[in-house]
């Protein structure tokens, strides 16, 4: 809210004190102060009472005049140019001399006054008009508004400070960031309760009282159907009054904490509401049917046109307030354009009430409606202060609404109760020792308390019992809450800084992320973070490609737009979009990865840990689309990625976490909707396969239990690559990274062998539906213990329907030297083994 | 032959032998010069083949002039073959020559993401005073979000346009804060207890340079006997000492949240203007980092953790934030487009 410093000096006494310090204060004491505005005229230099004693005409001018005006008694006149058409000779005027700054009509910036030539004539300073010297509405007549403010003999001798008369000094506008859980704080009032604690200073009060006897004639029938929706209702009328601009007291305070000046009635009910934190609301009596108000739940689909001019369809969760049982206003929030305030209105009825804080919350929120008045609703009004805000704004509506009949006010007319709770809480000197590292005393918790309104009373030399007044026991309610309140007005500054006493030890990280993604880094990889929330795969010309499971899928039931509908349950389509929003941006070396969550909704049964009915999963995927070669000039142009570049990272990324390759698994069968059918691999890993090698590389000859399903790998599904507007080739893997944690293995060393190594070359001609890794697996099944190392070393095509297959093999012993017979008797079991078991020949 | 003979003969094969060198201008020839003089089938070897034949005193007196005459010529031989060695390389050294400026070769390299960075950094600072990282769910029910963090059943930000609710029930929604984890890990495991939990939190809130409906939060707990709020702040100060590897002034300012009491906001001197006002920090001089605070004794007792005997503080920062700050990123956008030319420059 914003706090006007000057209204803020008449409740506590501010003497001495800068806007600044206030600002500082109340920042370090809870209320963030986030902006210091300078208002109003902004007047400096000498601005004096002067007497126009003769008027030239100028001799190279029409349209502006010579004055002889005298600023102090028997002094020689100064000469003084001026255009304006209403001075006279005789009249008193505000003279700014050279030095002042006055303020430039046109533009309202500063004007600085020089002794100057105005067309050839000396010009000693500025007779002043209402808008120079920043006077709006000050109740001083002028014929019109160029004209020169024309002062008289009241107001003091020649010489005498205009500023001093005018009251022309600015104000301060503090911008103070609302707390949510005080409300009591939203007013002139509560916030000086805060800075006389501050700043140990006394509060003060403006003298007022409302001691006009209540006509009998005006009475007013108010009820309430819930008081849980409604505690405490008032109305009080008011007749005779004249509507018409406000005095310019409040029009100038209200201007300064930003609210436009309407008029006398409404510009009261909004400073009072300014002043106490109280909402105040005026209705035309005229307009009201009957001399009463109802308040209770609108009916479905009744509607009210609210002062915004916007016409409201109601629901039953909104509190309305009703006359002859037609909604005049939405409780709390706004009122309606059927009983608004007019420049004819004469007779009032002003209502003071307490509303439920959830249900005007509910109320505006289902309106899309919020109001300064709706803003305090929310977060609380002090049912203690509502009468007191309604006699505050009829004494001030008497003062400045008065028509030329004696205005007449009814009584306070009530409904519901404004009693308030007695609420004590104890508070432990040790407790503050506890959490605040210092001994306080009795009369130190006195002093910062009471200015708050809170009373302490002794229980025993450990002990007080503290009293909290009805606009803090919402938010104080317990012993902590005290602790803050002592520990706020001490000041956090003054707390004993030191680290943590206790010694407790960090447990061990999880490393597996941070080795994925040193792996992925290393290949080349940039890593991206997708957003979890994505659209729903609506869409049925991409439907056969979606990673989405409509029976398992989480949605969000209060989307924020299309692309925020959903969990995603894979993290490739996140990396194909992003993958094609570079290319778009002209890139083409995309290599991104993530590491993210999936999310699928748990089927009855199914293992709940966090008792969400959902699964999360952390997976690592990655898409690579094009060549992220540094350079091209050293030949291989042609080298974009393709699947086995992928593979290679996926490979590179296991090698990475400690997993054994050598159990890895990639194949075709079954893979998943976004990926080319033929040209991608699921990817598993056998717990029960031997160290080395493999009987066969079926994955079905192992039990399931032993088999772990890690992932996918392969190219984008051309389909889905055109529809995303892909034009290379772009190629996906993921893997499940809670599967993958589970199979590091901690690395141990092995003996580096001392015996030499032999390595002999083998080439086998083959049907080409035969894999690599069936030729491969054949070859350690049957090449016996000797043979360390498999490597491919070339594939190239002799005829049609056939491969070729090269491979380096590597035969050692860790202890001895092999003898060659050794290495040839393996070498005649493999080639009879893929001789007899897939077909193989070899070309002498 | 006689023992005078043969030294007469090494002798002058010795000069033969270093008259020949002084002849060869190559390695060729020198090879050639290798075989001639000190080959099993030269000369010196054949003069030496008769020393074995004198008698014991000639022996030793012919010998040592043998190995005399054998270490000149190996000498000779070596220095002769280093100079052309070093002849030849010289040679070859200046047709080596490539154009050094030609970039280089290999792949470009990957990049962690800066919100990685930043949370690695910060789990790495509180990592060294003890804390251990613990994660949640992001599916999460109302009761760990809002009941057990002290939260009324009205409060504001249970309001569907703050949260967002899932198909699943009513009661699970997308957590808005990762403090969920404070309560899942307090329920578990006995205090004392240090722990830091990095996360992804979602709110209903429009996209905007400073909003995206999922941001990542950092949230820290710890509790124990007796534990002072001047703990938190220094514990939080020494944080941004070594966080911002600046001794910035901080200043630890009320605030409020409802898990929490007494509530700070640790401001940190602005790092871009050192507190003179700037852009950056609107002015005011100070940038918010985190909220903190006493852990509230509702969320220790919905635990049944006694806060007559325990207590504690607990504090979060946005990651978003924090790496807006460190990296002077203007735009929260930037960290979930994954465009390149933004995560290259990482």
């Amino acid at each position: 809210m914003r706090l006007s410093f000057d209204w803020l000096s008449e409740y506590v006494d501010l003497a001495g004190i800068t806007p600044e310090e206030v600002a500082e204060k109340l920042t370090m004491g809870a209320f963030e102060v986030e902006e210091i505005r300078k208002v109003g005229p902004d007047i400096e230099g000498p601005v004096v009472l002067g007497e126009i004693l003769e008027i030239l005409p100028h001799p190279n001018a029409d349209k502006i005049r010579l004055t002889k005006t005298r600023i102090a008694p028997g002094q020689d006149p100064l000469e003084i140019v001026c255009g304006a058409t209403n001075i006279e000779v005789g009249q008193r005027v505000p003279v700014a001399l050279p030095g002042a700054k006055v303020i430039n009509r046109k533009d309202g910036t500063s004007l600085a006054i020089k002794a100057s030539a105005i067309r050839g004539v000396q010009s000693n300073g500025m007779l002043c008009s209402p808008p120079e010297l920043g006077i709006v509405a000050a109740g001083v007549e002028t014929p019109e508004s160029s004209g020169i403010l024309i002062l008289n003999q009241a107001h003091g001798e020649l010489g005498t400070d205009i500023k001093k008369l005018f009251h022309l000094y600015p104000d301060y506008v503090l911008i103070v960031e609302p707390r949510s859980n005080r409300g009591d704080a939203l007013s002139v009032i509560g916030l000086a309760r805060e800075v006389a604690a501050l700043l140990n200073r006394p509060l003060k009060r403006p003298e007022w009282s409302l001691d006009v006897a209540a006509a009998e004639s005006l009475n007013f029938q108010v009820s309430v159907e819930n008081p849980d929706d409604c505690p405490f209702f008032t109305v009080r009328r008011l007749s005779d009054l004249r509507v018409g601009p406000s005095p310019n007291v409040i029009a100038r305070r209200l201007e300064a904490v930003g609210v436009r000046s309407i008029n006398n009635v409404v510009d009261i009910t909004n400073y009072v509401m300014h002043e106490y934190g109280q909402p105040l609301h005026a209705y035309d009596m005229s307009k009201l049917e009957k001399a009463e108000i109802n308040v209770r739940r609108a009916l479905p689909g009744e509607k009210l046109v609210t002062l915004d001019g916007k016409e409201r369809t109601l629901t039953n969760e909104v509190l309305v307030i009703t006359n002859a049982d037609k909604p005049v206003g939405v409780a709390g929030v706004m009122g309606g354009e059927n009983s608004e305030i007019s420049d004819s209105t004469t007779d009032i009825a002003l209502e003071s009430a307490t509303f439920n804080q959830a249900r005007v919350r509910r109320g505006g929120r289902l309106l899309g409606l919020a109001s300064e008045s709706s803003l305090r609703f929310e977060r609380g009004v002090d049912v203690g202060s509502t009468a007191e805000a309604s006699d505050r704004a009829t004494f001030l509506l008497l003062k400045y609404c008065a028509s030329e009949t004696q205005p007449t006010i009814g009584k306070l007319e009530k409904a519901g109760s404004d009693q308030t709770k007695t609420v004590s809480i104890d508070l432990r000197l040790a407790q503050l020792k506890r959490f605040l590292d210092a001994d306080f005393t009795i009369e130190q918790v006195t002093e910062y308390l009471t200015p708050l309104g809170f009373t302490v009373t002794k229980k025993d030399a450990q002990v007080v019992s503290i009293s909290v007044p009805s606009f803090r026991q919402s938010d104080v309610s317990r012993e902590i809450d005290l602790i803050e309140e002592v520990c706020r007005i001490w000041g956090y500054d003054n707390l004993p800084v030191r680290m943590p006493k206790g010694a407790v030890t960090a447990g061990p990280a999880d490393q597996t992320a941070s080795r994925s993604r040193a792996a992925l880094v290393a290949s080349g990889m940039c890593e991206a973070w997708l957003s979890s929330l994505t659209s729903a795969d609506t869409n049925p010309n991409l439907a056969s490609y979606s990673t989405q499971n409509q029976e398992t899928i989480v949605k969000v039931l209060n989307p924020l737009s299309e692309d925020h509908q959903v969990l995603r349950q894979s993290l490739m389509p996140g990396l194909v979009k992003a993958a094609a929003y570079n290319q778009d941006h002209g890139r083409k070396d995309v290599w991104l990865f993530e590491i993210g969550r999936t999310y699928t909704r748990l089927a009855a049964g199914e293992e709940d840990i966090f008792g969400t009915g959902v699964k999360e999963e952390m997976k690592v995927a990655g898409v690579l689309m094009g060549d992220r070669k540094m350079t091209a000039w050293k030949g291989n142009e042609a080298a974009d990625a393709d699947f086995y570049t992928a593979k290679g990272v996926v490979e590179s990324l296991l090698a990475g976490l400690g997993i054994d390759l050598k159990r890895t698994r990639f194949f075709t069968p079954k893979t998943t909707n976004i990926l080319h059918p033929s040209r991608s691999a699921q990817i598993e890993f056998d717990r029960g396969a031997s160290k080395k090698g493999n009987n066969n590389n079926n994955h079905q000859q192992n039990p399931k239990s032993q088999i772990e399903h890690l992932g996918f790998l392969g190219q984008v599904h051309p389909g889905f690559s055109d529809a995303m507007g892909i034009k290379q080739p772009a190629f996906l893997f993921e893997l499940s990274l809670d599967s993958l944690r589970g199979l590091q293995k901690p690395n141990s060393f092995k003996e580096i062998p001392t015996a030499p190594e032999t390595t002999r070359d083998l080439t086998v001609d083959i049907n080409e539906r035969v894999d690599h890794a069936a030729v491969e697996s054949c070859i350690a099944a049957s090449a016996g213990p000797i043979l360390q190392q498999v490597e491919l070393v070339s594939i190239y095509q002799p005829a049609e329907g056939q491969r070729s297959l090269s491979y380096r093999l590597s035969f050692q012993d860790i202890q001895r030297t092999l003898t060659n017979e050794e290495v040839e008797a393996s070498l005649s079991r493999i080639r009879e083994s893929l001789v007899n078991r897939l077909g193989g020949s070899f070309r002498v | 032959m006689t023992p005078e003979e043969l030294e007469s003969k090494l002798t002058a094969a010795e000069r033969n032998a270093l008259g020949a060198l002084g002849e060869v201008h190559d390695s060729a020839q020198l090879e050639d010069f290798r075989l001639k003089f000190m080959g099993k089938k030269g000369e010196v070897t054949a003069i030496l083949s008769g020393v074995g034949q004198l008698d014991k005193a000639d022996r030793s007196r012919v010998g040592a002039l043998a190995n005399t005459v054998k270490t000149n010529i190996e000498q000779a031989f070596e220095t002769r073959k280093r100079a052309f060695y070093d002849q030849e390389l010289n040679a070859r050294l200046s047709t080596e020559r490539i154009d050094v400026t030609l970039p280089g070769t290999g792949l470009k390299p990957g990049h962690i993401h800066p919100l990685t960075q930043i949370t690695n950094d910060i789990i790495e600072i509180f990592h060294g005073m003890g804390f251990s990282v613990a994660e949640g769910p992001e599916v999460e029910t109302d009761y760990y979000n809002f009941d057990a963090l002290n939260t009324p059943d009205n409060h504001p930000a249970r309001d569907s346009q703050d949260t967002f609710y899932t198909n699943i029930n009513p009661s699970v929604l997308l957590r808005s804060q990762t403090s969920t984890v404070q309560v899942r890990v307090m329920e578990k495991t006995k205090p004392p207890l240090r722990i830091i939990s990095p996360g992804r939190v979602y709110r209903n809130e429009e996209v905007n340079a400073r909003k995206y409906p999922l941001f990542h939060q950092l949230e820290g707990l710890l509790i124990d006997k007796d534990v002072t709020f001047g703990e938190l702040k220094g514990l939080l100060t020494e944080f941004i000492r070594l966080f911002l590897g600046k001794p910035l002034k901080t200043r630890f300012r009320p605030d409020f949240f409802p898990f929490t009491e007494p509530s700070a906001e640790l401001d940190s001197q602005c790092p871009f203007c050192m507190g003179s006002g700037c852009k950056v920090c609107g002015h005011r001089g100070w940038l918010e980092l985190l909220g903190c605070g006493m852990v509230d004794p509702n969320v220790l007792k919905g635990v049944g953790i006694d806060p007559e005997e325990w207590n504690g503080f607990a504090f979060g920062m946005g990651i978003e934030r924090v790496a807006m700050l460190k990296y002077d990123v203007n735009d929260i956008r930037h960290f979930f487009t994954n465009d390149l030319r933004f995560l290259e420059q990482f």
